[in-house]
């Protein structure tokens, strides 16, 4: 299947729609002439250039980390061209040029009809008015003050937010990856909720309509004020192919007094091909600030797609009674690797996290989940809960667990536990019993297996991930 | 640390050999070499290394590295009170150095236990096989130095079918001050033999030295043995020890591991389940205050299917002391039907005391079940009130709950006089505040 999905992104373009792709395509190679043509051509200010300058001095003096429990082949950072003008897409005129195989695998996860054409490619506004949807949320939100754009809008638009809070909680230099970015981030999104607005709308219902492609070094800033509350969706239940190789995002939150960010991830980019050739390098660093008393950050993820999915989104707990909060699920299959987890940072007096991470390897998979819980001398009466739990399915597949758990402070809590356990051939036999076939039995032992973080997602993609899974384990078992 | 200190002082521990020892057997003065090869290849680790992060040993380096000598002015009048009774038989080594004078040996004729040089001509082939191999020394440093520096070691092999039913202790007092000594422990427990061995790290003198311990135990099919570890060294002392334990088809290990001593300390033990059915117990205490540092390391490697490893590690931490523990847990692929479980609790005594738990697995077959653990915390207010209201002051309460937390490793301890002893311990170390 990916394979016909990948020619058919890679399909030459014959539908008439002009594009210039070639004349904006930055020569390959990373130097601070580079650096320099990006900021150039996106007409930035004086600061964000010496910002990328910053970072990109910074990563010279850096190593590649390489304690990871993942393998791949040595990037060659001179070989990406790190510029390119967003492409055009191609857009196809009707449903009926999609490729069939396409359309049975959106019947599978359910996704509705007008929604399937956008993700296809299909001009959307044959079917179905993005533009003017897009308008009527934007209104919407700015009514209440939330300004929700891209980064580069932002930069020019609201530059004393975004030169206050942009690698405030990721520094330049936080790690390798991550001082790449810095460097030479293309655009992404800034979301920034004043105080005391709860937004209104789940932010996924927007995005997940715009679903263009943002570039390789996406960078993301959500700053939810005193009081405020967002809930933002990224990705999509939807295969997304994509020719870039490496992709090394940096998403940043900052919840201030009493702020609320929920930030859910879905993934499920190309996993290159049951021989593990190809397929995607999804190194993303994501962090959150807990920075205002009783603030809460919540990152919940579903992993499915990328070669490899190495991150570990993490709550800095600096506020008093903050409390932070991780919901995993990791499924890789084939060749897929992922070293995955969270780290959850005490500073503040009584804070409180809860992280719940569940892994399920098939194939000849391997799946890891890394954590760290610190508790500072100053976290008094700080509370964590952990749990991960792991699922092999097949003699082939791996999981891993390396939970560090750091603690300085005596009035302090933690508690962790991790088990690991497969689909038994009784449980089996107890739903065909039942008059469950095998794959439909797997599947609920999955779905009941992921309930805890399937729970946390907003409804209508907690129903697509559910099936997003059987759909990704199936001929795996039996 | 800079590098050039660390390999200098390497270098000058290898030099301060003066009394190179050249047995007959090639294969000793073979393994020997290999490991000072090794030595000379290798750097003190640091805390850049993951394996020693939490353990900064720097202070090492500037400390005198003279090695120990073997002249022993102890009588046996001078350690009376470090026998213990329910052992007849008794190896004493005095800073590395085997003391025949202060030793018990009545079980002679049952099975081979002594000083290695005695049996390196009667049994050389036995040993060829055995030393040296389970420890390896091509990453471990200190395992490395150990066997650099090998002469005498406890040995003991006990015949096939054979079973011991009193335990043998095996004591090594540190006497001298600023040296450096190597013990070093061989067992071999042949197909269903059963053993108890107590090691027994203990201190006559105050100051600081180090000692640097490899031990290592092979058990043949349904061979039995209990491993009984005390680290008692004075709280001035440096104290590394690496044992490696080797399990053949449904042998058994059951050991115990108690660290109250050292400045700081480090053990490693890794248990290798190598054929199907093969079971291991392990249970760990550490108990520390002051400025303490003791770092456990843990790794059960199941190699074959249905083996079963049950682990279970406390540590009781107050005033600024520092515990650290790592328990890897490895399933092979193929190693089907394992059955594992661990369990890491830390308590917290003092606002100041510093905890780092990573229990660890990784799991390469799916019909497994494994399961860790771990929790960190101080004592419950709940519980200490309850025993309030029953009439004890809040310090009596305290203690007797941090000494329950301890107890549950030490009474499945199956020396009598040692458990009461490791009790009284647990006892002073709470009663002292």
């Amino acid at each position: 299947m990916s394979a016909v999905l990948q020619s058919l992104v890679n399909q030459p373009y014959k539908h008439g729609f002009v594009t210039e792709i070639e004349s904006d395509i930055a020569p390959k190679g990373l130097n601070e002439d580079t650096i320099r043509l990006i900021s150039a051509k996106k007409n930035e200010p004086e600061w964000l250039l010496s910002f990328r300058l910053k970072a990109y001095q910074k990563w010279l003096t850096m190593t590649e980390p390489d304690w990871q429990n993942v393998q791949y082949p040595k990037i060659d950072f001179q070989a990406i061209s790190y510029y390119s003008a967003p492409k055009p897409k191609k857009k196809l005129a009707s449903m009926d040029e999609v490729d069939p195989e396409l359309l049975r695998t959106f019947e599978k996860l359910g996704v509705p009809m007008h929604e399937r054409a956008a993700l296809a490619g299909v001009a959307v506004d044959v079917i179905f008015d993005s533009v003017s949807v897009a308008t009527t949320y934007k209104q919407k939100l700015a009514e209440v003050g939330i300004i929700f754009c891209s980064i580069s809008e932002a930069v020019h638009n609201h530059p004393e937010l975004i030169q206050k809070y942009l690698g405030s909680v990721v520094p330049v230099g936080d790690n390798y990856f991550a001082a790449l970015n810095s460097a030479v981030f293309t655009d992404g999104s800034f979301c920034f909720i004043p105080k005391g607005v709860k937004c209104p709308m789940d932010l996924s219902t927007y995005f997940r309509i715009n679903t263009e492609s943002s570039g390789q070094f996406e960078r993301t800033l959500i700053v939810a004020e005193e009081g405020a509350s967002v809930s933002y969706l990224e990705g999509c239940t939807a295969p997304k192919f994509d020719t870039n190789q490496l992709h090394a995002a940096v998403v940043e939150l900052i919840a201030l007094d009493d702020a609320d960010i929920k930030y859910s991830t879905v993934q499920n980019w190309y996993a290159g091909d049951e021989n593990g050739v190809g397929g995607i390098y999804n190194f993303v660093t994501k962090r959150g600030l807990a920075k205002g008393r009783n603030s809460r950050i919540s990152w919940t993820q579903v992993e499915t797609g990328s070669a490899i999915t190495w991150k570990y989104p993490s709550c800095i707990l600096r506020g008093d009674n903050s409390v932070g909060e991780f919901y995993s699920v990791a499924v890789t299959n084939n060749y897929q690797q992922a070293d995955t987890g969270t780290k959850m940072i005490h500073l503040g007096k009584n804070t409180r996290s809860t992280i719940v991470s569940k892994g399920i390897s098939a194939g000849h998979s391997n799946s890891s989940y890394r954590g760290l819980v610190r508790i500072a001398p100053t976290a008094d009466g700080a509370r964590n809960y952990s749990q991960c739990d792991s699922m092999l399915i097949g003699d082939q597949c791996g999981a891993h667990t390396f939970p560090y758990i750091q603690v300085r402070n005596n009035s302090a809590k933690v508690e962790h536990e991790a088990s690991t356990s497969k689909i038994g051939e009784d449980q089996l036999f107890y739903f065909s019993q039942r008059g469950i076939d095998a794959e439909e039995a797997v599947s609920m032992i999955i779905n009941g297996f992921c309930k805890d973080v399937f729970q946390q997602l907003p409804m209508e993609f907690a129903v697509e991930a559910t099936k997003l899974l059987s759909f990704k384990l199936e001929g795996s078992v039996g | 640390m800079s590098e050039i200190a660390s390999n200098d002082y390497l270098e000058c521990l290898l030099k301060s050999w003066s009394i190179k020892p050249t047995e007959s057997q090639s294969w000793l003065n073979q393994l020997r070499s290999q490991a000072i090869d090794r030595v000379s290849a290798q750097k003190l680790p640091t805390k850049r290394d993951e394996e020693w992060r939490f353990t900064d040993i720097s202070s090492l380096t500037h400390l005198p590295y003279r090695p120990s000598q073997s002249e022993c002015a102890l009588q046996a009048s001078d350690i009376e009170h470090l026998y213990l009774n329910e052992a007849e038989n008794s190896l004493v080594f005095v800073d590395g150095h085997y003391s025949p004078e202060l030793s018990k040996i009545v079980d002679q004729a049952a099975l081979v236990i002594g000083n290695l040089p005695e049996f390196l001509s009667t049994h050389s082939a036995t040993l060829e096989c055995h030393l040296g191999q389970y420890a390896t020394f091509e990453n471990n440093v200190f395992s490395a130095l150990n066997t650099a520096f090998l002469r005498d070691a406890a040995l003991i092999l006990v015949p096939k079918n054979v079973s011991v039913t009193r335990p043998i202790h095996l004591l090594f007092i540190a006497t001298q001050q600023e040296v450096t000594s190597y013990p070093r422990c061989l067992l071999i427990g042949e197909t269903g033999s059963n053993v108890t061995i107590i090691e027994d790290y203990v201190a006559l003198q105050d100051a600081t030295y180090i000692t640097n311990s490899v031990t290592e135990i092979s058990l043949a099919a349904n061979a039995h043995a209990r491993h009984i570890r005390v680290q008692r060294e004075n709280t001035h002392a440096f104290h590394f020890a690496n044992c490696a334990v080797s399990l053949a088809h449904a042998s058994h290990y059951q050991s115990a591991s108690i660290s109250l001593g050292s400045h700081i300390s480090r053990y490693n033990l890794d248990v290798r389940l190598l054929d199907e059915a093969a079971e291991c117990i392990i249970d760990g205490l550490t108990l520390i205050s002051d400025r303490q540092l003791a770092d456990t390391h843990t790794c059960i490697d199941h190699v074959k299917p249905s083996g079963t490893s049950h682990q279970q590690h406390k540590c009781i931490v107050d005033d600024s002391a520092h515990a650290v523990f790592n328990g890897k847990i490895i399933v092979r692929p193929h190693a089907q039907r394992t059955n594992s479980s661990q369990s890491s609790r830390n308590l917290l005594l003092s606002s100041a005391a510093q905890i780092d738990t990573k229990p660890q697995l990784e799991i390469f077959a799916d019909d497994v079940k494994c399961a860790h653990g771990a929790t960190v915390g101080q004592l419950e207010q709940e519980e200490i009130f309850y025993l309030e209201s029953r009439g004890l002051s809040e310090l009596a309460a305290r203690n007797l709950l941090t000494y329950a937390f301890g107890a549950e490793i030490i009474s499945r301890i199956p020396v009598t006089s040692l458990r009461q002893q490791l009790e009284q311990a647990v006892l002073n170390q709470t009663q002292g505040k």
